[in-house]
């Protein structure tokens, strides 16, 4: 959800400190698990809220603009189709460049299994608001993986004309 | 298919994460366009699904901070300063050097306090006084040791103290001193005890210091007995 190994290690260590001081709250009424997992994330969102220079909503941590919609076509280039290319590389690079409001919402829905109703209690904001963020999360991830492949090609065709162009 | 058709497509993707209404997935038949971003957006939804369930351990390190912090702030008790200790006294020390070693060291201390016998005075010592002649069996040391004979020997050892005369503080100061040796003794052996509570040895050991404790007070006591006459 930080997109920082250092910084996970850091807050993985206060989620377990965390979880010895607050050890006496927990009441029973859900499984310890999910209990710590909620812990863990709270741990993380209050890292997150504090590196954000004001007070923001969920919306604000989004894409500047969100608001005029991000197209499906793609400009300058063809749509390459992603599936059988999604790899663990490509996607925690991509995650990792998710502006921190949808990289939260698709590593708590995709990732860690979150429904939109517990996410919506998590985040302070509606059921619809997670569904439209984890949505256009998706499509901007779709949009990084994509330009990744594009690179990638890029770059084979620069080395496939470099060796063939090497005489001249 | 119109644009209209396909934006409304995609508002059902986002309002029915999950699965396709029949209006979408007929949709998904006829347009290509939408029928790609469909099988992008699953191939997304499902590499994360596999993240997450793949179990991650954080590295070695990491519970060596976690612990180091719990220590400072009191959250647990360090360990491994007495672990060094405890390691030294069982494992480079023979077992039977090790007893009489805290048992010669016990006979000194009754020695320099000029141990004499008084039988008027023996009714007056606790039953924990009397012990260490009875204390010939395991049975009756974990009798012994079942009934709190830590708090017993304490208590007992309060009175001592407190009915020592003042012309003699070398007596108390010398008391105090072995007492010390002894307690230290038995907060090793209780430690053992705890962390292994099947170790025959940790707990022959803690019985032993029990005795030595209960013998410092018999002493003790009798020698006060002695001042006061």
């Amino acid at each position: 959800m930080v997109g920082n190994t250092a910084e996970a290690e850091d807050l993985t260590q206060e989620a377990f400190l965390q979880l010895f001081r607050k050890i006496g709250t927990f009441r029973g009424e859900s499984a310890f698990s999910t209990w710590l997992h909620r812990l863990a994330v709270n741990v993380v969102l209050m890292r997150l809220r504090k590196k954000t220079l004001a007070e923001t909503s969920l919306e604000e941590t989004t894409e500047p603009d969100e608001d005029a919609g991000t197209s499906r076509k793609d400009i300058g280039g063809p749509d390459l189709r992603l599936v059988g290319s999604v790899d663990r590389v490509n996607l925690e690079r991509a995650v990792e460049q998710l502006p921190p409001g949808y990289r939260s919402i698709f590593v708590l829905h995709d990732v860690q299994g979150y429904e939109h109703n517990e996410i919506a209690a998590i985040m302070n904001c509606s059921i619809g608001n997670s569904k439209s963020q984890l949505h256009k999360a998706r499509m901007r991830l779709r949009e990084l993986l994509q330009e990744f492949e594009r690179s990638r090609a890029r770059e084979a065709r620069q080395a496939a004309k470099g060796g063939s162009g090497g005489g001249q | 298919m119109s644009q209209l058709q396909c934006a409304q497509f995609e508002q059902m993707l986002e309002e029915h994460d999950g699965g396709l209404p029949n209006a979408a997935a007929a949709h998904v038949k006829g347009c290509a366009e939408c029928r790609m971003l469909w099988s992008d957006l699953e191939a997304i939804r499902k590499a994360g699904t596999e993240w997450g369930s793949e179990e991650v351990a954080p590295p070695e390190h990491l519970w060596s901070s976690i612990r180091l912090q719990m220590e400072s702030e009191g959250l647990i008790r360090g360990t491994t300063a007495g672990a060094g200790w405890l390691a030294s006294w069982f494992g480079a020390v023979p077992q039977w050097a090790l007893a009489s070693a805290s048992i010669s060291l016990l006979l000194i201390a009754a020695l320099l306090a000029s141990y004499q016998t008084n039988v008027s005075t023996a009714n007056n010592f606790s039953a924990a006084a009397r012990l260490p002649a009875q204390m010939s069996t395991r049975s009756m040391r974990e009798k012994v040791v079942e009934a709190d004979l830590g708090k017993t020997l304490d208590g007992d050892l309060k009175r001592v103290f407190e009915s020592l005369p003042e012309r003699n503080p070398l007596l108390a100061s010398s008391l105090r001193e072995n007492l010390g040796i002894v307690d230290n003794l038995i907060a090793v052996c209780e430690k053992s005890v705890r962390e292994e509570p099947n170790d025959a040895l940790a707990r022959d050991y803690l019985y032993g210091a029990y005795e030595q404790k209960a013998v410092l007070l018999a002493t003790a006591t009798d020698r006060s007995a002695l001042e006061v006459q």
